[in-house]
């Protein structure tokens, strides 16, 4: 790690409450001068040990736990959690179960997106348009608010469907909030990503290419930033995914700008996945299976595309009330040790553009902490 | 150009902002699926436990409790469930799985339930039977997950049959 030239330079403790660090982690970084010549994650500030929580409960206690694993994202490993069990069960769920999950999952993209975009520009000093876009985010909670009946997490996709039905102006909510939040973030786009500042302080920053980020394990829009065009939701289809139209973004140069431009571009691609999949919601269609109060051994393995990349999560059953094992494939991980030091060997990266680097790759402090 | 965010900016410069003083000039957000305070109907709980036990936060604990005789004959041990809204994540998985509907929630929630004392927080049965003081409306009721269609192609699987 801190080799003999390192050890002889400054460490800096960065995080975990310095406002560029990414949530709840720190870095211990080894400066020459202002250059950051190497950096080592400290994690477990949040360790609660999940995965041995959701063991410890009952199937159906755990939609309540199973998306705590990221904040800012829940609704992907909501999702996640009640695919897998689906496949365990061998259940074919309700086709409007389907398309509610995938609104949901959508939403909650566009939700995460908007809370990154407010982060990003917090960290190059552009506060304003972090303030549109909590506002925009404010406009997918209170959707949530209405149609879930809670702002943050949700509990809403179970395994076997839907908790409960959708109200009955869902379509016109749905729609109406899809254009609200189009319109800001149209605004946000054009404020942030042609701000000349944005631009110097992220073009050719934190350089990561294509081949290197696939070997380095990366996925998700930091992937495609790079240049491959890899999506779940394409290669991979869950839920209706194939059954909707929608491109996949991709970057050329894998910097911070390319990353921020793809998820800009990924937001719209939500909102129009929601506003196909929003058409095929039918009043009184059924909307959910009931668990069997035992669940018969054997394993479900679920993917899904997150916010943030690739998450996997795989239940075994024993048979009975609880589960055997529960394990979650982390996003956040390679973000945030194999990519930045990377990041770092390749080019003079500074104090300053650390936490841009680390913004822009966007990682998720508790799912590193499971 | 840094033009370009100012530009926008200057639209924005004389909107409403988006923050509500609640409950200074505007009432909180509601909705008809807020997940609040819970309220419990006496005559129809049994003491199951059955809340208790789907509880993901432990937050409901089995209380007994004195009452006259001939009261509440369907609850033989006079056992209610007494919930610690501290604890309490608003799930609503114990009115989900409540099988006689006897749980159900308000949408009574978020600064309405600030309190200094924490004591206030631990709601006996006695209290939870009471309807909250403020104006409320009842959001989340079993009748919601009874109304859940199965969809007749679909056997679920293992040995256990369907619950609810």
């Amino acid at each position: 790690m801190a080799g003999e030239s390192v050890s002889k330079s400054l460490m800096l403790y960065f995080g975990p409450q310095h406002p560029g660090a990414p949530g709840n982690v720190a870095y211990k970084l080894w400066l020459d001068g202002e250059r950051v010549i190497d950096a080592e994650l400290v994690p477990g500030f949040l360790l609660r040990g999940f995965e041995m929580m959701m063991e410890n409960r009952a199937w159906e206690m755990n939609i309540v736990i199973g998306y705590r694993f990221c904040v800012e994202d829940p609704d992907s490993l909501e999702l996640g959690y009640a695919e897998a069990v689906d496949r365990l069960l061998k259940y074919d769920i309700p086709e409007k179960a389907k398309w509610v999950r995938m609104i949901q999952h959508e939403f909650g993209r566009i939700a995460s997106h908007l809370f990154w975009a407010n982060h990003m520009s917090g960290s190059v000093g552009l506060r304003t348009t972090g303030f549109w876009s909590i506002a925009a985010r404010e406009e997918v909670l209170k959707w949530f608010y209405k149609v879930v009946g809670h702002r943050i997490y949700h509990s809403f996709s179970v395994p076997g469907g839907i908790r409960w039905d959708v109200p009955k102006d869902f379509k016109e909510l749905t729609l109406k909030t899809a254009d609200k939040i189009e319109e800001l973030v149209k605004d946000i786009e054009a404020a942030l990503l042609k701000n000349s500042v944005f631009k110097a302080r992220t073009k050719g920053v934190g350089v990561i290419k294509g081949e290197d980020a696939i070997k380095l394990g990366i996925t998700g829009p930091s992937l495609r930033a790079a240049g491959v065009s890899y999506d779940i939701r394409k290669a991979v289809p869950y839920e209706n995914y194939d059954k909707v139209k929608f491109d996949i973004p991709t970057g050329e140069n894998g910097d911070s700008y390319d990353r921020a431009v793809v998820r800009f571009k990924e937001i719209h691609q939500s909102l129009r996945i929601i506003r196909q999949a929003v058409e095929e919601v039918k009043p009184g269609d059924p909307w959910r299976i009931k668990l069997p109060l035992t669940v018969p051994p054997g394993t479900g393995i679920a993917r899904v595309e997150a916010a943030r990349g690739e998450y996997m999560i795989h239940v075994v059953s024993q048979g009975g009330r609880k589960p055997y094992r529960v394990r979650l494939r982390s996003v956040s991980l390679p973000l945030m040790t194999t990519a930045i030091k990377h990041v770092i060997k390749n080019e003079e990266v500074t104090i300053a553009d650390f936490p841009v680097i680390l913004g822009s790759l966007d990682p998720c402090a508790p799912d590193i902490d499971r | 150009m840094v033009w370009v965010t100012l530009k926008k900016a200057a639209k924005y410069l004389f909107r409403r902002p988006y923050t509500r003083m609640v409950p200074k000039s505007e009432p909180p957000f509601k909705t008809d699926h807020t997940r609040g305070r819970h309220i419990l109907d006496l005559n129809k709980c049994t003491g199951c436990s059955l809340c208790k036990m789907v509880c993901p936060a432990n937050a409901i604990d089995m209380e007994h409790i004195e009452v006259e005789e001939g009261k509440y004959p369907q609850n033989k041990k006079k056992i209610f469930p007494r919930i610690d809204l501290h604890k309490c994540t608003y799930c609503g998985l114990c009115v989900e799985y409540c099988p006689f509907s006897a749980l159900s929630m308000t949408d009574v929630t978020g600064f309405e339930l600030f309190t200094t004392d924490k004591s206030t927080t631990l709601k006996h049965p006695q209290e939870l039977a009471v309807p909250p003081e403020s104006k409320y409306r009842v959001t989340i009721t079993k009748a919601m997950f009874l109304g859940v269609l199965q969809n007749p192609q679909v056997k679920p699987a293992g040995k256990g049959g369907s619950h609810g």
